[in-house]
């Protein structure tokens, strides 16, 4: 396969701030459909990759294609094709679910009409019609997150980033909102979704492990447990952290 | 650019959501107008005298009368002790000294040309000087008076009067001169400070970080943001000059729409500052911090209250850098003279440019990346 | 007791410290204004742009017009040129004033014995206006006694000038903008300093240990009283090396009087970042509550005696009015504290007032 047929292709990227490196030569492909998820402790690179991969942050070296397009030429040609929800809550807290909606729409150039067939589809879908009028600062966490990952979506990128879309969550709504990314991926949208939830991770297609800007290991989830002997993620984790350290 | 509607839609949403500080932006003007155009007035008044009259003649009195009369002076003490009006001089308590010598009366009438003492404080030497100017007029009008009423004034005395007139401020009122001012230095304040506040908070909440990531285009956010507060500001300049018709009954003499066009370029300019400051500030406080020491720099240096004219070439010339300093003269210009555009072009001109520099290096410094 | 006050004090001051890029803009903006402003605000005119119209084109019009040039004050800029053209010259801003001597000048002069010029001042400027008038007067006079030398006057008048002999604008505005400057500077610092505690969170740390609430105050002030005496100092010795504005009184009175000062600038800032939540927000009050005040209502350019009595008594309450007078008084006039003491118990009691409402208003924020 040539590099502009994975949705992600990513080789030797790095990313230093000042002599700080913060990425170190990282590699890895994505195939379209796929899940691929990025474990690790916070301060690992994962945040750093992701911003590299969605244009927001340009790599010190090496070479990435999304969807097709270069990271270093073709930036704003990969924002077409991609949606993104930060780790950060993003939705304008003074603006009624109905108004993000209709302003995100309206960013991603969609017309009038269309924005008011996503906006009905979103919220019979989210079951969100009784806060439609209501401002987003008044809403619990978990329903902010998905109507963030809704607004994201609305342009119908193939791929998503997620950067811990769920971190502070409760379980229950983490719950649903995993069987979204699943109805997602589903759909054949490719998932790039990071975490620090060990069970989580056990939900990806495939996953890698990043620890110090480097990434220790990659495969699906099963393969690594029996590689590691062990029975859940958690120890996974642990091995392959304490395994990379000696 | 269709996308442009929504970011402005949704800026303007955000602006009528916050109560606060949609009054605050449209009360401080009144309160700013009502204070500074009552409060200041660079007539120099109630200015305080203390008499040491050694002589207490009819023409001693006349004299110290002449003064209270102008309504400029406010008489504190007479006594005979030079030693104690100094020390209130000293305190503070008086200004001017007035020291009239003995047998005044007897040695004008004599011919003996007596001298008379004024001492003036000097801290202030604004007031100072235009003490002694009233002094010197007074003066003046005394030898006349006395002159042809003791009959010393000779055939042959000839006299040149000067006769002014003043045009576009008869009453020289300080409001016709303070009020179009403030209205100037309000504009840049709103529009620079909103547009670069805005930015910083967006930054601080991540959502200037979601819309990073969408296929907007750099100048549709730079106007996106932009459009808005153009628009609040101009309808917070109409307010205001409501007010000052209806509060001092100062209405514009000019041609309104000149002055509508001169806004639009001065607020080009103010709103690049605004946004190129936003870039240059990494935290709030820094941000807060370049905000505050352009405020002072646009307005010390704008001639808003000190003419430009007055300071030294090389001040002049980091003036030509403020943009308030082109739009003062255009408001004033506009409001008290009723001055075409073909007198104002200069400015107009100077404006645009320094919102093309400022606008420019925004946009250079705006990046859709994180850096 | 002592030792919780000095760790407060100590962490204060390594606050300061480590972001170096704050506080180099703070050390050196104050220089930059004192510099920049110290030139730029004067009041004092010059060149002034005359344009001249002579119709009598006599030898004593002529003897009028070279006592104008005369000057530094005017710079005759147009001559022979028609009344008409003076609007447009004041349209242009070529001229801010006209004087029209009239063709029946020395008939006048020599027939009637009174003679009339004309003075047009495009009074848009009002300030600017009455100082053109005055001068020209003054010009006016100074011919009538030329023309008139064999006659004495009645009575002559001594003019003496006090503690500015040369009336230069330097020697007012030097001392003002320390005050300015000391006060904005002492407020903004510790508006913040509390704020920034309450927004990261780290001030309820300090609230579950058992410091009381007036010595997390008073830690807060010493390092800033510190810092702004720094900065004061500095700006002090620049007004005094490169202005040579003279000091005419006591040093010590003066030192100790900035240090009241500032007190009062800091305890300004504290009762606003006790109110205000937010670094945004505190910093806003603050600047609306010092800049316009300070500038415009407290004598530092008009003088306080000139405005409408309301004011007069509004003035009061601003530190900078009393610090004003306290700064100018020692520095120029050689002021004592006896001299001073009603300025100097304002600022105290202003002090007391804001520094007890902090206090309380902190206080009862804790419970």
């Amino acid at each position: 396969m040539s590099q502009s047929e994975y949705a992600v292709y990513v080789e030797n990227l790095s990313r230093c701030f000042g002599s700080f490196k913060a990425v170190s030569d990282v590699s890895f492909k994505v195939k379209s459909g796929e899940i691929f998820g990025f474990l690790g402790a916070n301060g690992a690179g994962k945040t750093t990759t992701i911003r590299m991969l969605c244009g927001l942050l340009m790599p010190s070296s090496g070479n990435a294609v999304i969807a097709g397009y270069n990271v270093f030429t073709d930036a704003e040609k990969i924002k077409h094709n991609i949606g993104y929800m930060a780790q950060r809550f993003s939705l304008y807290e003074d603006l009624t679910v109905k108004e993000n909606i209709e302003f995100y729409g309206g960013v991603y150039g969609l017309s009038r009409k269309q924005i008011k067939i996503k906006t009905e589809e979103l919220l019979d879908y989210l079951k969100l019609w009784d806060h439609a009028d209501k401002l987003t600062l008044s809403l619990p966490l978990g329903w902010k997150q998905r109507i963030a990952l809704s607004t994201a979506l609305l342009h119908d990128p193939g791929i998503i980033f997620l950067d811990e879309p769920t971190s502070g969550v409760d379980p229950e709504s983490r719950r649903n909102f995993w069987t979204l990314i699943y109805q997602l991926s589903g759909k054949g949208k490719t998932i790039f979704v990071t975490t620090h939830y060990m069970d989580e991770a056990g939900f990806c297609n495939r996953l890698s492990i990043m620890k110090d800007g480097k990434i220790i290991e990659l495969d699906q989830p099963k393969v690594l447990k029996r590689k590691y002997n062990a029975n859940s993620m958690q120890k996974v984790f642990m091995s392959v952290i304490k395994g990379k350290k000696t | 650019m269709k996308r442009i509607l929504y970011l402005v839609q949704k800026e303007f949403r955000q602006i009528l959501r916050q109560k606060i500080y949609l009054s605050l932006i449209f009360v401080m003007p009144f309160i700013q107008i009502v204070v500074m155009g009552f409060a200041i007035t660079t007539d120099v008044k109630n200015i305080t005298v203390a008499v040491v009259d050694h002589d207490y003649s009819f023409m001693s009195r006349r004299f110290i009368d002449a003064f209270t009369q102008t309504g400029y002076f406010d008489l504190k003490s007479i006594g005979r002790s030079i030693k104690e009006a100094e020390n209130a001089m000293q305190q503070g308590d008086v200004k001017l000294i007035i020291q009239i010598p003995f047998d005044f009366e007897k040695n004008v009438k004599n011919g003996k040309q007596p001298q008379l003492q004024v001492i003036v404080d000097g801290v202030d030497g604004n007031t100072a000087g235009i003490v002694l100017a009233y002094t010197n007029q007074i003066t003046a009008m005394l030898q006349r008076e006395w002159g042809s009423e003791i009959n010393a004034e000779p055939a042959d005395l000839r006299l040149v009067d000067v006769e002014t007139r003043m045009v576009y401020n008869p009453m020289l009122d300080s409001v016709y001169n303070i009020t179009p001012g403030i209205l100037a230095v309000m504009l840049m304040v709103v529009t620079s400070f909103l547009t670069g506040m805005s930015i910083v908070r967006e930054k601080e909440i991540g959502t200037l970080e979601q819309l990073m990531v969408t296929p907007v285009k750099k100048i549709e956010m730079i106007l996106g943001k932009t459009i808005p507060i153009l628009i609040v500001g101009f309808l917070l300049f109409n307010v205001g000059m409501l007010g000052i018709g209806f509060i001092f009954g100062l209405w514009i003499k000019g041609n309104l729409f000149t002055l509508y066009l001169m806004v639009v370029f001065y607020c080009f300019s103010t709103l690049g500052l605004g946004i190129f400051a936003s870039t240059l500030a990494k935290t709030q406080q820094q941000a807060m911090f370049i905000a505050w020491f352009f405020m002072i720099f646009a307005i010390l240096l704008s001639g808003f209250f000190i003419p430009v004219e007055n300071m030294p070439d090389f001040v002049q010339v980091i003036t030509l850098l403020n943009p308030v300093r082109f739009f003062m003269v255009v408001i004033r210009e506009i409001y008290l003279k009723g001055t075409e555009i073909r007198y104002l072009w200069e400015e107009g001109l100077a404006m645009l440019i320094l919102g093309l520099i400022t606008f420019t290096s925004a946009s250079m410094n705006f990046h859709k990346r994180i850096t | 007791m002592n030792k919780i006050l000095y760790s407060i004090v100590i962490k204060e001051f390594k606050h300061i410290f480590r972001d170096s890029q704050t506080l180099v803009i703070v050390l050196l903006m104050p220089l930059v204004m004192l510099f920049l402003f110290g030139y730029a605000i004067t009041l004092e005119m010059r060149n002034i742009d005359i344009a001249v119209i002579d119709y009598s084109k006599t030898p004593q019009s002529r003897r009028f017009i070279e006592n104008i040039l005369a000057t530094d004050f005017f710079k005759v800029k147009h001559t022979d040129i028609s009344l008409n053209r003076v609007e447009q010259l004041f349209f242009e801003r070529k001229a801010i004033c006209a004087a029209v001597i009239p063709g029946d000048f020395a008939k006048n002069l020599y027939k009637n014995k009174r003679a009339n010029i004309q003075l047009i001042i495009d009074a848009s400027d009002p300030n600017a206006a009455n100082y053109i008038k005055n001068y020209f007067n003054q010009i006016s006079m100074m011919y009538n006694s030329e023309i008139n030398l064999q006659f004495g006057r009645l009575f002559s008048v001594e003019p003496r000038i006090f503690y500015n002999p040369d009336l230069k604008s330097d020697y007012f505005f030097v001392p003002g903008l320390i005050a300015v400057i000391v006060l904005l500077i002492s407020a903004l610092l510790t508006s913040i300093a509390i704020v920034r505690e309450k927004e990261t969170g780290s001030i309820e740390q300090i609230l579950v240990s058992p410091v009381k609430p007036v010595q997390i105050i008073i830690g807060k002030v010493i390092p800033y009283t510190v810092l702004a005496f720094a900065i004061s100092v500095s700006i002090l010795l620049f007004g005094y090396f490169w202005f040579n504005v003279p000091l005419e009184g006591s040093i010590l009175l003066l030192l100790g009087s900035l240090i009241l000062y500032i007190v009062t600038g800091l305890s300004l800032g504290l009762i606003v970042s006790t109110v205000t939540d937010s670094q945004q927000v505190a910093m806003m009050a603050t600047l609306l509550l010092t800049i316009l005040p300070t500038i415009m209502l407290s004598g530092f350019i008009f003088p306080v005696k000139s405005m409408p009595t309301v004011f007069q008594y509004v003035s009061l309450i601003i530190p900078a009015t009393h610090f004003l007078e306290i700064i100018r008084g020692i520095m120029l006039k050689g002021n004592t504290f006896f001299d001073l003491k009603i300025q100097l118990g304002y600022l105290a009691a202003i002090s007391i007032l804001l520094i007890a409402l902090s206090v309380k208003k902190f206080s009862t924020k804790l419970e």
